[in-house]
């Protein structure tokens, strides 16, 4: 028995398709981008080394800062707005029970199963100056109705109110679940207790959901940053670089403006900055959970004195 | 009994916090579900109708002819099988080329499994769209552009990363004693794997499935970079191309946008129990 699971050859044949796929389809691609990020390729024909010049240009370009100021102000969107409308709507609908429990779920989740593609030209129509949604509610409600959504001052807005909108099914539905996962005796105990649904929240609730909270704020911060293809399809960054974020800046640099050498070294700080953030934010939830779990240790530990 | 203590507040609270919930609950709905509902609308009227004060129009006839120009010139039903195929196979190779690793990962003894393991989880942590432009380069000089593997590959290795954290952890928590006396009964190591330990692992393979499927069904950043003729075009391109080709025509868009989101849609509403469930164990554990 021992002999069988530790041979070799059976765990080479197990584990080389996986390790052989990460080598070729993520290894690869990292290494080569570091290669090319230290030349001035512009993607054809020859090119030479430049050294840290790319690297040195990337500290002086506003662009690339702008794109991180957004990836922040999304990531704000995600945490202040999409976060407490989805988690109060997820306590609501598991109390639902029932039917209608069911449809909102369903009704909820469907913009997310939809294609970026779908979804970005959808919602340059819902924006369209001309017979777009937005501007008719408008005048629907009395206004003019004239504002150029993707205009230079309030583009930003614009794409940080479809990737809120978009992604709300996904961070309800996680929510949901978690909700799902608390024992119900809890909420029994409360209602006997005579506490009403907004006290069962933050008293209940709550402080229960704290670990899900940790799971959906983490995801929430990496896919602001990763953001990508609603934009590219929605403003391509623009106008000006207004709407502009890392990867799609990094694409525009290599295959439209063809500086291929400098895209890469873009690359290779987004990927750095995507690892360090997810590595920072496992840490700090797991430094918090440590502590709290002495915290509790102790509590316990002063019962039992007692 | 606790599901009449949890709904109570819902059913037998005062009519003021009633009325708060469900006018939430509706506001909410209507939100998500409005923008859809002006797209169907939009994509049954003429263009000319489309130039209006109203929310919603009220076609003079329904015209089923935008659909008919987004279904033929759209490459509907060929994109359409272009993505079915590459994402069914995404799905059967993520999930035995995963369940096979963490086979190797949690059972069996070798020094490296803990090392092996930490690289192929550090995938979820590289932004797929920093590897465009590289890739795209490989992918060029080997002649690998405009095939269906320049999708497969980096599908099945982006979504490995998931399936193999899922997997590992769900293969954990099965019992060894069932495969210990198939051994005994003489069963060689892939029995163990493919006959004994993989039909129980069916949980976890459908939550991978579901994962992958999401993953990838919508996606068309690499394939628009990686692909250039029609052959391996996923269905998201009948939005993109149509609309260039379509651009003073908007209600033939509107249905082209109809029409592309209708598949996911209808399978979401079928299958909204099991994608339900499988999301939130994959987001959660993930």
């Amino acid at each position: 028995m021992k002999k069988m699971y530790s041979n070799k050859a059976v765990i080479a044949v197990l584990v080389g398709p996986g390790l052989l796929l990460f080598a070729f389809a993520v290894l690869a691609p990292i290494i080569l981008s570091i290669y090319y990020g230290f030349t001035n390729s512009t993607g054809m024909g020859s090119y030479d080394f430049v050294g840290m010049k790319n690297y040195k240009e990337l500290i002086h370009d506003e662009a690339f800062f702008i794109s991180i100021r957004n990836s922040a102000l999304l990531a704000l969107g995600f945490i202040c707005i999409q976060h407490p409308i989805a988690m109060v709507t997820a306590y609501i609908l598991d109390r639902l029970g029932g039917r209608a429990e069911h449809f909102f779920r369903c009704v909820f989740f469907i913009p997310n199963v939809i294609s970026v593609a779908v979804i970005a030209y959808l919602w340059k129509f819902i924006y369209n100056p001309d017979f777009g949604l937005l501007n008719n509610i408008i005048k629907f409600f009395g206004g003019e109705g004239k504002v150029n959504w993707l205009g230079q001052d309030i583009a930003i807005w614009s794409v940080l109110i479809v990737l809120i909108w978009h992604g709300f099914g996904w961070g309800m539905l996680i929510y949901y679940t978690g909700i799902k996962n608390i024992d119900p005796t809890l909420y029994e105990a409360a209602s006997i207790d005579g506490a009403g649904s907004v006290q069962t929240f933050f008293g209940i609730t709550l402080p229960l959901m704290k670990p899900v909270i940790q799971v959906n704020v983490t995801m929430a911060l990496i896919s602001a940053l990763k953001q990508m293809e609603t934009v590219y399809l929605l403003t391509n960054g623009g106008p000006g670089n207004a709407t502009q974020f890392t990867a799609n800046y990094l694409y525009q640099q290599a295959f439209r403006a063809f500086k291929y050498g400098y895209g890469n070294a873009i690359g290779v700080v987004f990927i750095i900055l995507c690892v360090v953030l997810t590595v920072i934010t496992n840490k700090v939830f797991e430094d918090r959970d440590l502590k709290e779990e002495k915290k509790l240790n102790k509590i316990s530990m002063r019962k039992e004195a007692i | 009994m606790h599901t009449k203590a949890k709904s109570s507040a819902i059913k037998h609270g005062s009519p003021f916090s009633r009325a708060v919930i469900w006018i939430l609950l509706i506001v909410v709905a209507i939100i998500q579900i409005f923008p859809l509902v002006w797209l169907l609308d939009f994509s049954l009227a003429s263009s000319t109708e489309m130039f209006t004060n109203g929310l919603l129009i009220i076609p003079e006839k329904f015209r089923f002819d935008n659909y008919v120009k987004a279904f033929v010139d759209g490459n509907f039903l060929w994109y359409l099988k272009n993505s079915f195929l590459i994402n069914v196979l995404a799905v059967v190779i993520v999930v035995l080329v995963s369940f096979m690793a963490a086979f190797a990962i949690t059972r069996m003894h070798w020094k490296m499994s803990g090392l092996v393991k930490m690289i192929l989880l550090m995938g979820m942590m590289i932004p797929i769209h920093a590897t465009l432009l590289p890739n795209y380069k490989i992918y060029s000089t080997i002649n690998m552009t405009d095939t269906m593997w320049s999708l497969l590959i980096p599908y099945v290795a982006f979504s490995m990363p998931q399936a193999l954290f899922l997997m590992t952890g769900f293969l954990e928590s099965i019992p060894k004693s069932l495969e210990e006396a198939a051994v005994i009964d003489g069963c060689g190591i892939f029995r163990v794997v493919f006959g004994i330990d993989m039909p129980m692992m069916k949980p976890s393979i459908a939550t991978v499935s579901i994962m992958t499927f999401l993953n990838n069904w919508n996606e068309f950043m690499m394939a628009s970079t990686y692909l250039s003729s029609d052959k391996w075009k996923t269905l998201p391109f009948s939005v993109l191309e149509f609309t260039g080709e379509y651009s003073s025509n908007y209600a033939a868009q509107f249905a082209v946008m109809a029409l592309t989101a209708a598949p996911a849609v209808i399978v979401y509403i079928i299958l909204n129990k099991q994608i339900t469930k499988g999301v939130a164990l994959g987001a959660v554990k993930g």
